[in-house]
């Protein structure tokens, strides 16, 4: 800003129009502080106007935006840019599909020999992998919820919405209800591609509405640890990687591509305390109509439920748990306390 | 208003202000020096840990949402959803503030032609340069008509072309009845926009005054002029001797401050500009060469070291508040 002539301008005319209350003051005089902007700003309140001339006195906005306004703006927000962020749409959906083709493809012979011996019985493999592939989606979306809350928080508009007269509840459910919609959306169009390439969902439409919800069900602890990793990280590609490393190896030893029993003894270990499993099974007791589940044996519910009942049980203690800690983190992370 | 961070930096000492309505006040002071953490108390995204900070009239702890419906805040960083357009940002904005339907449409459009991003309303904010970001920015900050907004650094980053636009919109609501809080490094931002500033340094505020009291402390404008043949420990130095013809009196009289500078010297005078020539031909009939000159308005070095007898390191300063006090606690 060196030999700026206009400046002497400016500064006379800024100087005119300058309402001092004198000079510096002391160090020790900001000791007690009585905060100065009360006096003015509650004086001017009931006949302050400002640009546009729309401004009306305070006292009228107060009321502010219901809960549910505040959901629904956070939510379309979200689905607007979910819908516009061909990486999220066509990458959560390609994925799966390709998982989907090339294992019925280059595994569907030799897969269908170990599935034909275990509990699934006599069933095509593109049948018995439709539900795991199901959950992978509902998985792959879900690791998407971190990332699209530290995109916010690094171009500085999760700030710029704390500060903005909403429900801070309101807000985060808004953007999981958004989510969970895509993931609604993306487990129907996998259920009818796989119609399509020859797998049937036995217990019919109210089965793949039940395999929807179970993809509810199971996505939210995941989404939960998705914010969780986002929210402690604050970085976007330890969000993405921290949801990948997760995401794959706990595929692979559940019972998602092959049964327990095609496994060796140590995956079957590490598959009855991976959450994959348990929501593999529930969808896949309803895509065959039959109690698949190995890991634990249950037998008082009868039937499908014998799947359904334990691993709901253990999918919302998860939620529950993985929930918690993830609206614990949120509510520090948007606090004005100071850390 | 006091705030320390849990590590005990001491970001914000206690500082003691009042800003009445319709001003356009200024938060000057280099990096580190609080302004942020100051602004961001105010517009409640941080609780004070000390004293009391009361905003519109309510207070910002106990009053959070009442103070955040009566404010605009535009922070350092340009914060505008890439994804979305122009208008989509600031419909978002207008159904976040609770901006009633009836007037929505009207005030988004109203908004558009006073960023001048009528014309790109549809497209995403991805695609939109710096300077525009920044204006559209703005607008989600007016949306709902605060009769406050706080402005952090809102034209760092940004080229003199597209700065000038942004201060020009800002002129145009503050005339039009808004008081805008802003901080600023820039002495010339806050010299062009401001009715009043205050300088914080070190979390304190350590002067008030408007732009031209401010530029009064340090004397008027300054003559930078470089003479040849400067020898350290030269006894005929003629910088030494450049120095004593500036200090005369029968140039720039005897308010004029005089110092010696590494190539030559440095006169800080209310009438620098009017006799700078006469001092340079004093210079050339004393046989002394000069080799360059310069007359500029002070900087905000200059009122720094006229206020703090300190000189501004942007090094020491460039840090943040956590990154300020390592050498402080490695000295202890």
């Amino acid at each position: 800003m060196s030999d700026d002539a206009d400046t002497r301008d400016s500064a006379a005319r800024s100087d005119d129009g300058a309402r001092t209350d004198g000079g510096p003051r002391p160090a020790d005089d900001s000791a007690h502080t009585d905060g100065g902007l009360a006096s003015e700003a509650s004086q001017t309140s009931s006949e302050l106007r400002s640009d546009g001339g729309t401004a009306r006195p305070t006292g009228d906005r107060l009321s502010g935006n219901s809960f549910l306004g505040d959901f629904w703006v956070n939510f379309v927000r979200w689905n607007l840019k979910a819908v516009r962020n061909p990486f999220v749409v066509v990458g959560s959906l390609v994925q799966p599909i390709i998982f989907l083709v090339l294992f019925t493809q280059v595994f569907g012979q030799i897969a269908t020999g170990a599935i034909s011996g275990g509990a699934a019985g006599d069933i095509t493999y593109e049948t018995f992998l439709l539900p795991a592939i199901a959950m992978q989606v509902s998985l792959a979306a879900a690791a998407g919820s971190g990332i699209g809350l530290v995109n916010d928080m690094e171009e500085g508009l999760f700030e710029k919405t704390l500060v903005m007269p909403m429900s801070r509840s309101a807000m985060f459910l808004g953007k999981t209800a958004a989510e969970i919609l895509r993931i609604v959306v993306q487990i129907a169009i996998i259920l009818g591609l796989g119609t399509l390439l020859g797998a049937n969902v036995a217990t019919g439409f109210v089965g793949a509405v039940g395999i929807v919800l179970i993809g509810i069900c199971f996505s939210l602890w995941f989404v939960a640890l998705s914010n969780i990793i986002a929210v402690v990280t604050r970085d976007q590609e330890s969000t993405i990687i921290g949801a990948n490393l997760l995401q794959f190896p706990l595929l692979f030893v559940s019972t998602a591509f092959l049964p327990l029993s095609a496994m060796p003894d140590w995956i079957q270990t590490v598959a009855t305390v991976n959450p994959i499993t348990y929501g593999v099974d529930a969808a896949r007791a309803l895509m065959l109509d039959q109690d698949v589940m190995t890991v634990i044996e249950v037998t008082r519910f009868g039937g499908i439920w014998d799947t359904l009942v334990p691993a709901l049980v253990i999918l919302v203690a998860l939620d529950v748990l993985f929930g918690g800690i993830a609206v614990y983190l949120l509510n520090r992370a948007s606090s004005s306390d100071v850390q | 208003m006091e705030l320390t961070y849990a590590d005990g930096t001491e970001a914000v000492k206690g500082i003691d202000l009042a800003v009445p309505e319709g001003e356009f006040f200024g938060f000057l002071g280099p990096n580190g020096a609080g302004k942020t953490t100051t602004i961001k108390t105010f517009a409640t995204l941080l609780a004070p840990t000390g004293g009391s900070i009361t905003v519109n009239g309510y207070d910002v702890r106990s009053e959070a949402r009442r103070v955040r419906e009566t404010i605009g805040y535009m922070a350092q960083e340009t914060s505008v959803d890439q994804e979305l357009t122009a208008r989509e940002n600031i419909r978002f904005a207008a159904q976040a503030y609770g901006v009633p339907k009836s007037e929505r449409a009207d005030r988004i459009e109203e908004l558009l032609d006073l960023v001048d991003l009528a014309d790109v309303a549809d497209k995403r904010a991805g695609e939109f340069s710096g300077g525009m970001k920044k204006r559209l920015d703005a607008a989600t900050a007016l949306v709902h008509s605060p009769p406050l907004v706080f402005l952090d650094e809102p034209t760092t980053g940004l080229d003199p072309k597209a700065r000038n636009r942004l201060w020009e919109y800002f002129e145009r609501i503050n005339e039009r009845g808004t008081t805008l809080f802003l901080t600023t490094q820039y002495l010339e931002e806050a010299d062009q926009l401001c009715d009043r500033i205050s300088v914080i340094l070190d979390g304190e505020i350590v002067a008030t005054g408007s732009p031209m009291e401010l530029k009064r402390r340090v004397g008027g404008e300054i003559l930078d002029v470089e003479v040849a043949g400067s020898e350290p420990g030269d006894t005929h130095d003629p910088r030494e001797r450049a120095a004593d013809i500036a200090r005369t009196g029968d140039v720039f009289g005897a308010d004029a401050d005089v110092a010696v500078t590494d190539d030559g010297v440095t006169v800080t005078s209310e009438r620098a500009r009017q006799h700078g020539t006469d001092l340079l031909v004093a210079l050339r009939d004393a046989g002394i060469t000069v080799t360059g000159f310069n007359i500029r308005a002070p900087t905000l070095d200059d009122v720094f070291l006229a206020i703090t007898g300190e000189e501004l390191d942007s090094e020491d300063r460039s840090a943040d508040p956590g990154d300020v006090t390592g050498p402080e606690v490695t000295a202890e």
